[in-house]
C-alpha cells in the first residue's frame, strides 16, 4: 500500500513541481505566523515574538530542505536539481566548460578508439558458430633443423593422417594458398587464391549466400574446376551480378565455373579473393615433407583444448615412428583459431591500450585540476548553500554530478572523434590481419565509453567535492572571495605532480618505440633498397606447361626491360625479402649424412643473373649466376656468408657441393659466396644461412619478381615494364609492382603503426600536462599578486621573482619526473616484445623525454613568471 | 524508505503524530502542541522534524490534508488520518505495546 501511495505521491509532485513547492513554502511560512500568533497571546511584543518563533522553527529553508529530502523519489529529484543546477554552472563558465570537454573529449575517444579495435580484433568471438569451439593446428618443427621457429605449416599427408586417426575433433579442413591468374574480365590480373579441403565450409559453419558450398565430389582430381567467390571480388568483376552461378571465368588459363558467391562480412584467410578445391591426386596425398597447409579443426563438443593437444601429441609422436625420414621431431601445436587472427598484433594493441588509459588518467587529472581551481571561486556559494540547509553529501553530490555531466558531453564528443580514429586505425590494420573483422563502434563499445565517461566524471570530481564539502563554514564567508588557500593549493601541486608523472611514462613508451623504429630503420638489410622497382609475374602453368617455356617467358621479359632507357641492371627471385619464400632441408659436403627430418634447414631462392646486382647484394668471393649456368651445364649454387661459416667454417667454400633434398638434381657446386640479407624482417639479428640457385637450373619456376635497379625515380618505369611484358604476352596481369623502398617500409608497419599512435598519444600527454603545470602556475601568480608586490616593494628584483615562480613550476615536475621514472624503470619492461636494439631502460630516451618534459614545464611556467614579473607594487598592494 | 525498516525514534514519531490526530484533524503547530500536551512536556516536536514526517506520513497514504482557516483566521494547512492511517496507528499501538512488555520485562530480569 503505502508503496503505491508513494509512487502516486512522486507522480504527482513530478507533474506539479511549482504548485507542491509553492504549497510548501505557504505550509512552513504559516506555521512561523501562527508561533508568532502565539508567542503574542502569551504577551510577548510583536518584534519579540517574530524573533522567538523564528528561533523555534529554525530557518524556514532549512525546514523546506529537510521535507523535500525525505519525500517520495527525493533522489530522483535531486538529480534532476543537479543536473540542472550543473547545466547553469557549466554555461555560466564556457572557458572551463570548453577545457575541460575538450580535454575529456580527447582522453575518452582515444579509448573508445582503441577499445572498439581491441574489442573487434581480440575480444569479440569471431562471427562463426560456437567460434570458440574452432582451432588451428599447426606443426612445431624440431629445433635443431628451425631453431627459433614455434610454428609451422603442415603437409598433406600428415593433415590426412591427423584427420583420419584423431578423435576430439568434429572436422578439420587444410587451406593452402597460390597467386593465380584472372583473365577474360577485363585487364589480366594475379589475385590470390585460397585451395580449401570440401569440409572447410563445414568446420566454419559457413554456407555461400548464393549457390552451393564444396562437396565432398568437388575436391576429387579432375572434378575441382568450380570456384567459390568472395562478395567483394563478385562485385568488383561481375558488378553483382545475380546470374553469375553457372558461369566460367579462367583461373590460370583454365575454365572454372562459378558456383557460389560467400556473404560480404565473410573474408577467407590471409584475405583471398577466391577459393577452389585442393582436389589433390593420389601422388599429392602422400607428401609428408612439403609443409605448405593451414589446418583448422573444430572441438567434438565437451572436448577442450588440452585434450585435443594430448590427443594430437599421441598421434604425432605415432607418425614420427612410422614417418622417420620426414616426421621425425615433428609435433602439432592446438591453439584457438581467434589467436591466429588476432595474435600478430596483441601485444601492440594492449600496449596502445596501456597508453591511453594512460591519457586517460592524465586528462581526468587536469579536470580535476580545473575544478578545483573553479572550486575556490565557489567556496562563497557553497557557504550560502550549507547555511540554507544544504548537508555535506548534497554539496558533494552536486559537485560529482556537474563533473560527470562535463564528462558526458566530453564523451559524447569522444565519440565522434573515436568514430574517426577508428576508421583510419581500421584502414592501418586490416592488412596486418590474416582475416578481416568488422572494426567499429558496437553496442559493447558504446557500454564502454558510458562506463569510463561517468568513472572518469566521479574520478574528476571527488577531490574537489570532497574539499568544497569539507571546507569550513565560517572561514568562507569570512574569507574575502578566493584568498589562497594551502590546502587547496597542496591537492592542485600533487595533481600536476601525477600529470607530469604520467606523461613521462607515456613518453617514455613512445620514445623507446620511436627509437626502435629508428634503430630498425638504419639497419644494414644486406641489400641496397633504394631505386629498386619490384614487379611480381606469376605465368599460368597451363599456358605455360613446361619450364622451358616459363623460362622463355622471363627471359625474353628481362631482355626487353634491360632494354628501358635509364635501367642499369634487372633480374628476378622467386620471393623478395620480408615475402615468405622457401626453406628447404640441404646436405653441405662434409657434413654426415642424416635423415631429412634431420637435415638443416635452409632458405633457398631461385634467381636468374642480374638480380644480384639490381638489390646490390655484394658478391664477397668467387663468381656470380651467369647466362652460362643453364640447363646441361654443371649445376652451380652461391651460398651466403652465414651458410660459408656454419659449413665450413675453416675451409674454402668454393668448389664444395651442397644438395638441396627436395631438387632433383644430385648436388650443385659452390660458384661463390655473397653477403647475409636480411629476409625475415629487419629486427631478426641472426644472419640467415641461404642459397641462391640459378632459375635456368631449376625445375619449377612459376612465379618470379622482376626488380629493376635504376638511376631514374622507380615508380616512374612501371608503365614501361608493363609495356614489355605486354609485348611478351598480351595477357600476362601485372599487378602490385613496387619500389623495394616501400616493400622494406610495409616490413615495418606494424611498428609503425604503433610508434604514430603511442606518439600521437604521449604528444596529447605531453599538451595535457602543460596546461595543468600553466594551470597551477598562472593561477599561484593571481593569489600572490599582494604578496609578490610587497616583496618588490621590499628590494626583490624582477629576475628573484621570475626565479620564485619559475623554481615552484620546475619542482613539481622534477618531483613528477622523478616518480615517473621509478615507475618506468619498473613498467618499460613490458615493453620487450616492442624493442629492438635497445634495452627497455634506455639511457638516451629517458634522458631525452626527462629533458622534453622540463623545457616544456618551464616553457609552461614563463608566461606566470613573466606576468609576476610586471606587477606593478604599488598596485598590488592596493589588489584584493 | 519504507515505512517498516522505521527506526524506534522516527517510529515512535510517526505513533504520536497518528495518535495526536486520532480524533481531529489539526494543522502543524495544532499538532506539535498537542504531542506536547499528551506526553506533559516529554516530546517537544520541532518543526524540521515535524514536516518532513508529515510528508512522509502523507506519502505512505496515512494522512491527508486540506487547506482551511485557523482560529484566528489564518490559512493553515491541515492533517487528517485516512482510513490506511487509522489501521496504522492500530498496528503500531499494538506493536508498541508488545515492545514496551518486552523491554520492561528485559529491564525487571536483571
Amino acid at each position: 500500500m503505502p508503496l503505491l501511495s508513494n509512487l502516486a505521491s512522486f507522480l504527482r509532485r513530478l507533474l506539479r513541481r511549482q504548485q507542491t513547492e509553492r504549497e510548501l513554502d505557504e505550509e512552513v511560512r504559516s506555521h512561523l505566523e501562527l508561533l508568532i500568533d502565539e508567542k503574542m497571546k502569551e504577551g510577548m511584543k510583536p518584534a519579540e515574538a517574530r524573533r522567538a518563533a523564528q528561533l523555534e522553527l529554525g530557518g524556514v529553508e532549512q525546514v523546506k530542505e529537510e521535507v523535500r529530502a525525505v519525500r517520495a523519489g527525493a533522489w530522483l529529484d535531486t538529480l534532476i536539481q543537479d543536473i540542472r543546477f550543473g547545466l547553469r554552472m557549466l554555461r555560466k563558465n564556457p572557458g572551463f566548460t570548453t577545457v575541460a570537454v575538450l580535454t575529456l573529449a580527447l582522453g575518452i575517444g582515444a579509448n573508445t578508439a582503441i577499445f572498439s579495435v581491441v574489442n573487434a580484433v581480440l575480444l569479440r568471438p569471431l562471427p562463426f558458430r560456437d567460434s570458440g569451439q574452432l582451432m588451428m593446428i599447426w606443426h612445431t618443427p624440431p629445433q635443431k633443423s628451425f631453431p627459433g621457429i614455434p610454428r609451422f605449416v603442415v603437409s598433406p599427408a600428415n593433415y590426412l593422417d591427423w584427420r583420419s586417426q584423431n578423435d576430439v575433433f568434429k572436422n578439420m579442413a587444410a587451406v593452402g594458398f597460390a597467386p593465380i591468374n584472372v583473365t577474360g574480365t577485363g585487364e589480366p590480373e594475379s589475385v590470390l587464391s585460397t585451395k580449401v579441403s570440401a569440409d572447410f565450409f563445414s568446420v566454419l559453419q559457413v554456407r555461400p549466400e548464393m549457390g552451393r558450398a564444396f562437396l565432398a565430389d568437388d575436391d576429387q582430381p579432375g572434378h575441382g574446376n568450380v570456384v567459390i567467390l568472395t562478395n567483394a571480388f563478385w562485385r568488383s568483376h561481375f558488378d553483382a551480378d545475380r546470374n553469375v552461378l553457372g558461369k566460367s571465368i579462367r583461373l590460370d588459363d583454365q575454365p572454372y565455373i562459378i558456383i557460389g558467391v560467400m556473404p560480404a562480412e565473410f573474408s577467407f584467410p590471409l584475405q583471398a579473393k577466391l577459393a577452389i578445391p585442393l582436389a589433390w591426386t593420389d601422388k599429392e596425398r602422400t607428401v609428408r615433407g612439403n609443409h605448405n597447409l593451414l589446418v583448422i579443426a573444430r572441438l567434438k563438443p565437451g572436448v577442450d583444448q588440452q585434450q585435443a593437444q594430448a590427443e594430437m601429441d599421441t598421434i604425432s609422436s605415432r607418425l614420427a615412428q612410422q614417418y622417420p625420414a620426414d616426421d621425425a621431431g615433428w609435433g602439432a601445436a592446438v591453439v584457438p583459431f581467434h589467436d591466429f587472427v588476432g595474435g600478430s598484433v596483441r601485444a601492440a594493441l594492449l600496449l596502445l591500450l596501456g597508453a591511453v588509459v594512460f591519457v586517460l588518467l592524465i586528462a581526468c587529472t587536469n579536470v580535476a585540476n580545473l575544478t578545483l581551481a573553479k572550486a575556490l571561486g565557489r567556496r562563497k556559494e557553497i557557504a550560502i548553500r550549507t547555511v540554507v540547509g544544504a548537508s555535506r553529501s548534497r554539496i558533494m553530490r552536486q559537485v560529482l554530478s556537474e563533473s560527470v555531466l562535463l564528462s558526458l558531453v566530453g564523451g559524447t564528443l569522444g565519440l565522434l572523434l573515436a568514430q574517426f580514429l577508428v576508421s583510419s586505425i581500421a584502414a592501418f590494420l586490416a592488412p596486418q590481419l590474416p582475416m578481416s573483422v568488422t572494426i567499429g563502434l558496437d553496442g559493447w563499445v558504446l557500454a564502454f565509453t558510458l562506463t569510463i565517461s561517468v568513472l572518469t566524471g566521479i574520478g574528476a570530481g571527488l577531490a574537489p567535492s570532497w574539499h568544497l564539502a569539507k571546507a569550513n563554514l565560517n572561514a568562507s564567508l569570512k574569507q574575502a572571495s578566493g584568498k589562497s588557500d594551502s590546502d587547496l593549493s597542496g591537492a592542485r601541486s600533487a595533481f600536476v605532480v601525477a600529470e607530469v608523472a604520467l606523461s613521462f611514462l607515456l613518453l617514455i613508451g613512445a620514445g623507446l618505440t620511436i627509437r626502435t623504429l629508428y634503430l630498425l630503420r638504419s639497419v644494414n638489410p644486406g641489400f641496397n633498397p633504394h631505386n629498386v622497382l619490384t614487379v611480381p609475374l606469376a605465368v599460368s602453368q597451363t599456358k605455360y606447361a613446361s619450364s622451358e617455356q616459363q623460362r622463355a617467358f622471363f627471359d625474353s621479359v628481362l631482355e626487353g626491360v634491360r632494354t628501358i632507357p635509364g635501367v642499369d641492371a634487372a633480374g628476378a627471385v622467386d620471393a623478395l625479402p620480408f615475402q615468405g619464400g622457401s626453406t628447404q632441408p640441404v646436405i653441405a659436403e662434409g657434413q654426415p649424412v642424416v635423415p631429412m627430418a634431420d637435415q638443416p634447414e635452409v632458405a633457398v631462392r631461385v634467381i636468374t643473373p642480374g638480380y644480384l646486382h639490381a638489390m646490390s647484394i655484394p658478391l664477397l668471393q668467387g663468381r656470380g649466376l651467369g647466362e652460362a649456368d643453364k640447363v646441361g651445364s654443371p649445376p652451380a649454387i652461391l651460398v651466403s656468408e652465414a651458410f660459408a661459416n656454419r659449413f665450413w667454417p675453416h675451409d674454402n667454400p668454393i668448389g664444395k657441393h651442397v644438395t638441396l633434398t627436395f631438387s632433383n638434381v644430385s648436388s650443385r657446386e659452390v660458384v661463390g659466396i655473397v653477403g647475409d640479407v636480411k629476409i625475415n624482417g629487419l629486427d631478426v639479428i641472426q644472419p640467415i644461412e641461404m642459397v641462391y640457385e640459378a632459375m635456368d637450373q631449376n625445375e619449377r619456376i612459376p612465379a618470379m619478381v622482376l626488380s629493376v635497379h635504376t638511376s631514374l625515380s622507380p615508380v616512374r618505369l612501371i608503365s614501361a615494364v608493363a609495356d614489355v611484358v605486354h609485348h611478351v604476352d598480351p595477357e600476362e596481369p601485372v599487378v602490385g609492382a613496387a619500389t623495394m623502398d616501400t616493400v622494406l617500409d610495409q616490413s615495418l608497419a606494424k611498428q609503425q603503426l604503433s610508434m604514430t599512435l603511442l606518439g600521437a598519444f604521449a604528444g596529447l600527454a605531453l599538451l595535457l600536462a602543460m596546461v595543468g603545470v600553466y594551470g597551477v602556475e598562472a593561477y599561484a601568480v593571481r593569489q600572490q599578486v599582494r604578496e609578490i608586490g610587497i616583496r618588490m616593494a621590499l628590494g626583490a628584483q624582477r629576475h628573484d621573482i621570475f626565479q620564485l615562480v619559475v623554481g615552484k613550476g620546475l619542482k613539481l615536475t622534477l618531483l613528477g619526473i622523478v616518480i615517473g621514472l621509478v615507475v618506468a624503470l619498473e613498467v618499460t619492461r613490458f615493453m620487450i616484445s616492442q624493442l629492438y636494439g635497445l634495452s627497455p631502460t634506455d639511457l638516451v630516451t629517458f634522458a631525452g623525454v626527462a629533458i622534453l618534459l622540463i623545457s616544456v614545464a618551464l616553457l609552461a611556467c614563463y608566461v606566470p613568471a613573466r606576468r609576476a614579473t610586471q606587477i606593478d607594487p604599488a598596485e598590488a598592494l592596493r589588489y584584493e | 524508505m519504507s515505512p517498516q525498516q522505521t527506526n524506534l525514534l522516527q517510529g515512535t514519531l510517526d505513533l504520536v503524530i497518528l495518535k495526536a490526530l486520532a480524533l481531529e484533524q489539526m494543522h502543524g503547530l495544532g499538532i506539535s502542541r498537542r504531542i506536547d500536551q499528551m506526553t506533559k512536556g516529554t516530546f517537544r516536536v520541532k518543526p524540521g522534524s515535524l514536516f518532513p514526517a508529515l510528508h512522509r506520513m502523507q506519502d505512505a497514504g496515512w494522512l491527508s490534508s486540506t487547506w482551511g482557516e485557523s482560529d484566528n483566521n489564518r490559512r493553515a494547512k491541515y492533517y487528517r488520518l485516512t482510513k490506511a492511517g487509522r489501521r496504522q496507528l492500530e498496528a503500531e499501538t499494538e506493536r508498541w505495546g508488545r515492545i514496551s512488555l518486552a523491554i520492561a520485562r528485559a529491564l525487571e530480569a536483571c
